[in-house]
């Protein structure tokens, strides 16, 4: 293959030599690669995005957080609407096209898409659209899609490109019977019944979304409860509202293989024997970073041992000019986590202050109820500090949870054994991933539980539900450190 | 006359058959469209289905010859239609059923058929491999059969009516006269028939829209894959026609619609590698 004249960037600035050499290169254009791109292009570096996919954004944008979002808006709608059903006498039409429930995804792409290019653009941030593969740690070679090949040189890269759906070799995942994460939502109808392989975030948010359209679904998973990182009272009240929406819970089940059965369904069977039949299936079994295409070693990089980019904590990997963020580097997995992780990595790698350390990174699951949650769950409390206070509030306890009819909701304090200074905030229920915000704010100002009682919230708003943790906190204060 | 005299009075004769809604649409067989309304309804079971085919000799045939073929039962052999529909899913039926019925007989183009056969055989071949791009694409697999089955529909349906036309006129048409006018009114007339047969959204959007994909909005991505499906198609089967050829894997390689679908050249190559797949299952579905 020849060496074509860089024409891959999207901006025409082919005519200068210089146009090979940049101060930072960015691999990926996902929550990661974005900040990490616009921080280092704010800290004065000549800048350039290099993405694989025609569009920005990265998975995020195009196959998972943003599509499934705008599903979930419709099936909240629908299930609002059936909620309802005194008023409205509401039924899903049963061949009802995906499409019509992803109504408004092209538009919201669209200015999502619109409003990235011009951040980039205000950055003077050059796109390359290509596959890159490394030369060495300073070199790298972008493949266009019509097979251009073009080197550009840096001073440091950033890698972030993100991850992509694990196929198991005992699920054949045909994405038109059975599906991944990222080919789920092309189904042209919504289909009979879905069986939802996983109990991580996406299989969670998936599952229960999809059960919200009246869809009838199976989660089946290995482990007991879904969602194994979060206390198991919260997970308790998520299957609840699942399994009251009409889903079922398989936990403590091995899937041994999936199969289109011939006719209109996909068998799966279980380690015990269980057979479980639906019209489609959803595969949720992890994700891998995508590293394949990029050739490290050529870099002095390496493969972890879990197939990801081993980084420390300051986000660098082991070739001091080479820096990593967001999925390729592993959990937390979110797009939020990944944003602040492309950020510090290029304060790190140009020696800018990243500012205070902030570790306390809220995680949001966009199932149906929400979930969120951020510091110390209880049992990671538990474990680390022994006693610890705990503070519950239900949401059908506060008067805003009454009058929107929001069930299964709860909110949970965590503290110290003096139940003074608040380790952490889990929520389920309508609003978690907002409501979360209050307790991040609390957690990263070190103020202690009384700030919930102090503070005067809106009435009524799911907010009161702090105060009424905090103070069942505070009754269970030691006898002299009770204030209230 | 001159040919352009002509070209321009079959022309708006053609037009105004399809303004004034008086194009001749060939029948779509009462079988296919009932198997495509059965299998497309959530509350069929595959008991209703193979009675509805037992009831067509013709089609509960190719069935059986489908069932059977070494593309869809490789290790075991079905004795009964309702094993067969079982076997072979709901999808998979409608598509036999219309790919069974759709064929060279819905015409009436004397002097056409051995053409009309290829176009529809070509059109077997592009669905087929636009399955492929679809399943490599991870996107719309399930519609992109039906979309590459009938995106030239128009052809056929376009020769019979300059026949008629022709015939109506007593004018003398050779066959350049035709093809030329099969090539110029195909689409307009392949969206009408998509229409008329009641034909789902995307679909429809795909036949009207395979000429300038970017152009189909929210089915852009959908009527891409199509092109790309009959490009691949394009590089196994070509008419045999003075100056006519496959297209080769470099012209493959280079062509616009792999990169508007940001497919790599890799991964074109590595779709060519589903070849056998897609012949066998040609092969099942012809048989």
């Amino acid at each position: 293959m020849s060496i074509a004249p860089p024409n891959t960037t999207e901006r025409d600035d082919t005519s200068a030599c210089d146009n090979f050499v940049y101060d930072t290169i960015v691999i990926g254009s996902g929550p990661a690669g974005q900040k990490a791109a616009i921080q280092a292009s704010k800290a004065g570096n000549r800048v350039a995005i290099i993405e694989k996919s025609r569009d920005l954004g990265g998975s995020c944008v195009h196959r998972g957080t943003i599509p499934s979002k705008t599903l979930r808006e419709n099936a909240l709608r629908v299930k609002n609407m059936r909620m309802n059903a005194a008023m409205s006498n509401f039924k899903l039409a049963e061949d009802i096209e995906l499409n019509t429930l992803i109504d408004r995804l092209d538009e919201v792409l669209k200015a999502h898409d619109r409003y990235m290019r011009k951040q980039i653009e205000r950055c003077n941030v050059t796109v390359i659209h290509g596959r890159a593969k490394f030369q060495s740690n300073t070199e790298i070679e972008v493949v266009n899609v019509k097979g251009q090949v073009t080197r550009f040189q840096t001073k440091y890269f950033i890698i972030a490109t993100g991850s992509s759906p694990r196929a198991p070799d005992n699920i054949p995942i045909d994405h038109e019977s059975l599906f991944d994460s990222d080919s789920l939502l092309s189904m042209m109808y919504l289909p009979n019944s879905l069986t939802v392989l996983g109990g991580g975030v996406i299989a969670s948010e998936y599952a229960s979304i999809f059960q919200a359209l009246d869809v009838k679904v199976t989660m089946i998973d290995k482990y007991p409860q879904p969602l194994g990182f979060l206390d198991q009272d919260l997970t308790k009240k998520f299957i609840h509202s699942f399994e009251k929406m009409g889903g079922t819970w398989m936990g403590n089940r091995t899937v041994v293989s999936a199969h289109w059965n011939g006719f209109d369904e996909v068998t799966t069977v279980c380690e015990d024997g269980t057979e479980v039949k639906s019209e489609k299936l959803l595969c949720a079994a992890g994700r891998f970073a995508n590293v394949k295409d990029l050739s490290i070693e050529n870099a002095g990089l390496e493969i972890s041992d879990r197939g990801l980019i081993s980084v420390d904590e300051n986000l660098r990997t082991k070739v001091p000019n080479i820096y990593a963020a967001g999925d390729v580097i592993g959990p937390p997995s979110l797009a939020s986590a990944s944003m602040e992780q492309g950020r510090r990595a290029s304060c790190n790698a140009l020696n800018i202050p990243v500012g205070k350390a902030h570790n306390h990174i809220p995680s949001g699951i966009y199932s149906i109820p929400e979930l969120s949650s951020v510091g110390l769950s209880e049992s990671q409390a538990r474990e680390k500090f022994g006693d610890i206070l705990v503070g519950i509030s239900h949401f059908e306890e506060i008067a805003r949870g009454q009058i929107s009819g929001i069930q299964d909701g709860m909110l949970k304090i965590v503290c110290d054994a003096q139940g003074m200074k608040i380790l952490g905030v889990m929520i389920v229920g309508e609003g978690a991933t907002e409501l979360i915000h209050i307790g991040q704010m609390a957690l990263i100002a070190d103020s202690n539980v009384d700030i919930f009682i102090e503070s005067i919230f809106n009435f009524p708003t799911l907010a009161e539900a702090y105060r009424v943790a905090a103070l069942d906190i505070v009754e269970q204060r030691p006898a002299d450190d009770s204030s209230y | 006359m001159t040919d352009n005299d002509l070209y321009s009075l079959i022309g708006s004769k053609l037009r105004d058959k399809i303004k004034q809604k008086q194009l001749e649409v060939p029948m779509l067989p009462e079988i296919a469209s009932k198997v495509i309304r059965l299998t497309q309804d959530t509350e069929t079971d595959s008991s209703q289905l193979a009675k509805l085919i037992q009831g067509d000799q013709t089609l509960a045939g190719h069935v059986m010859r489908v069932a059977n073929s070494a593309a869809f039962s490789p290790n075991c052999s079905m004795i009964s239609l309702q094993q067969a529909t079982t076997r072979l899913g709901m999808k998979v039926i409608a598509e036999i059923a219309l790919g069974a019925s759709v064929n060279s007989t819905l015409f009436d183009t004397p002097g056409f058929e051995k053409h009309i056969s290829y176009e529809l055989n070509f059109s077997v071949a592009a669905g087929l491999w636009a399955k492929e791009v679809a399943r490599a694409c991870r996107k719309n697999v399930e519609a992109a059969f039906l979309g590459g089955l009938l995106h030239d529909i128009g052809k056929p349906v376009a020769i019979q009516a300059a026949l008629d036309i022709a015939k109506n006129h007593d004018l003398k048409l050779e066959d350049r006269h035709i093809l030329t006018i099969e090539k110029k009114y195909q689409r307009a007339i392949g969206a009408h028939v998509v229409k008329e047969w009641g034909m789902p959204k995307p679909v429809c959007m795909v036949v009207t829209y395979f000429d300038m994909p970017h152009e189909a909005h929210s089915s852009q991505n959908q009527t891409l894959t199509v092109v790309a499906g009959e490009r691949l198609a394009s590089h196994f089967l070509c008419e045999e026609r003075e100056g006519n050829a496959c297209t080769t894997t470099e012209e493959l390689l280079n062509t616009p619609v792999f990169a508007a679908l940001n497919l790599y050249q890799d991964e074109i190559l590595e779709l060519l590698e589903r070849e056998d797949q897609v012949k066998a299952s040609m092969e099942a579905l012809s048989a």
